[in-house]
């Protein structure tokens, strides 16, 4: 399970599919993919994994790529690497 | 008004040897003392037409650029500055003490001015529009904005685009533009009637004249204006001109890298980056031809057809 790390406000601008975002902790500004910005929207309420977002976010991702959860796992680990997530 | 020109050349040494001049540059004011002849010339010549306040009133920067002493004094002579008691900088020979002037207040600005966003960048403004152009290092940003004043556009900045953080406007901080190496004689032969600076050799930063602002934007110091564009410059040899969209993220980035103080303002820097992108057309642009770009710059000061 993955949550988004306390104190993360997600101060974020999004543009024609992609998205800055101000990391509140590390005070880095972060170039992310839309999709990425999904993912961490999706995480703000409550925590999940990456099955639980890849049903949450059916909708908005491609719901028939058979990669789906470990495409969103690989994601999930690239954004805990820039400390805007961590495990729970 | 009193201003920089309408002082005698013995006035104008009396208040730098002084208590200091106070010279007005935009919303700030910059107290200068020094007792070097080639800064002097300099100022005399860029900061004509620049207000000058009376003594005694509110002063953003304290700034002193003195001759050396001692030995130096006749030998190699070197000019120090000194801000409120601090040297930041290593001490120049005596004959670049006006670009290090122009240095100096920059530096100031760079470091102190946090009421804004501070981009490294020139800014100027037609028809209402205004355009920033950022600027990493020989891009040619300064050259294209020396040709741009002799074309209509008003100067708010060559060197420092300040956003204000309350509104989002474009605060004028016109001062002269800085030149370097061939744009010298490039712009020379391109604006016969720009007045520059007696050209300086062997700085940092090769050969450095300035070129004085137009007096009518510096009339119009106090008056901001609204972003429209943000051009990314880049001037290459016998390229064909190019005026290409960049992603309004990817250029949030790209200004952000070019900025003085966004690191600084933390979460303030990024909504004010934001809400500028957001009111801007963000673009690159690749160029050969002064004439070319001037052309181009018209279309962009007339707005979305």
């Amino acid at each position: 399970m993955w949550r988004l790390t306390p104190g993360q406000a997600l101060a974020c601008r999004e543009w024609d599919g992609e998205a800055v975002l101000y990391n509140d902790l590390s005070g880095s500004t972060h170039l992310l993919d839309g999709a990425a910005l999904d993912l961490l929207l999706a995480l703000r309420d409550e925590p999940a994994d990456a099955v639980m977002l890849a049903a949450r976010l059916a909708e908005r991702f491609d719901a028939g790529d058979d990669n789906l959860v470990s495409l969103i796992d690989e994601m999930l680990v690239a954004l805990a690497g820039l400390d805007l997530i961590e495990p729970c | 008004m009193l201003t920089v020109g309408s002082l005698s050349r013995a006035e104008l040494t009396a208040r730098l040897s002084g208590d200091g001049l106070v010279l007005r540059t935009g919303p700030f004011t910059n107290r200068i003392r020094s007792d070097v002849s080639p800064l002097i010339d300099g100022l005399a010549l860029m900061y004509a037409d620049y207000p000058v306040e009376p003594a005694g009133g509110f002063v953003d920067f304290h700034l002193e650029l003195q001759r050396s002493g001692g030995l130096r004094r006749w030998h190699r002579s070197q000019v120090h500055f000194t801000y409120d008691g601090t040297t930041p900088f290593q001490p120049l020979p005596l004959g670049q003490a006006y670009p290090m002037l122009e240095w100096t207040m920059n530096w100031c600005v760079s470091h102190r001015a946090h009421g804004y966003l501070i981009i490294h960048a020139a800014v100027l403004e037609k028809h209402g529009r205004a355009i920033i152009l950022p600027a990493p290092p020989g891009s040619g940003k300064s050259t294209l904005t020396a040709a741009l004043l002799g074309h209509g556009w008003r100067l708010l900045s060559d060197e420092l685009t300040l956003v204000h953080l309350g509104d989002g406007v474009l605060v004028p901080l016109p001062r002269p533009v800085s030149l370097k190496n061939a744009s010298i004689d490039i712009i020379r032969a391109f604006r016969p009637d720009a007045v520059l600076s007696r050209p300086v050799e062997e700085t940092t930063k090769g050969t450095i004249a300035h070129l004085k602002a137009p007096q009518d934007s510096i009339a119009r110091a106090l008056e901001p204006a609204k972003p429209a564009c943000i051009v990314f410059p880049r001037w290459e040899a016998g390229a064909a001109i190019a005026l290409d969209p960049l992603p309004k993220a990817r250029a949030f980035m790209q200004v952000a890298d070019n900025c003085f103080n966004y690191q600084v303002l933390g979460a303030r820097g990024f909504t004010a980056l934001g809400a500028l992108i957001d009111a801007s057309d963000t673009y690159t642009f690749r160029y050969s031809s002064l004439p070319d770009a001037m052309a181009l710059f018209e279309r962009l000061a007339q707005g979305p057809a």
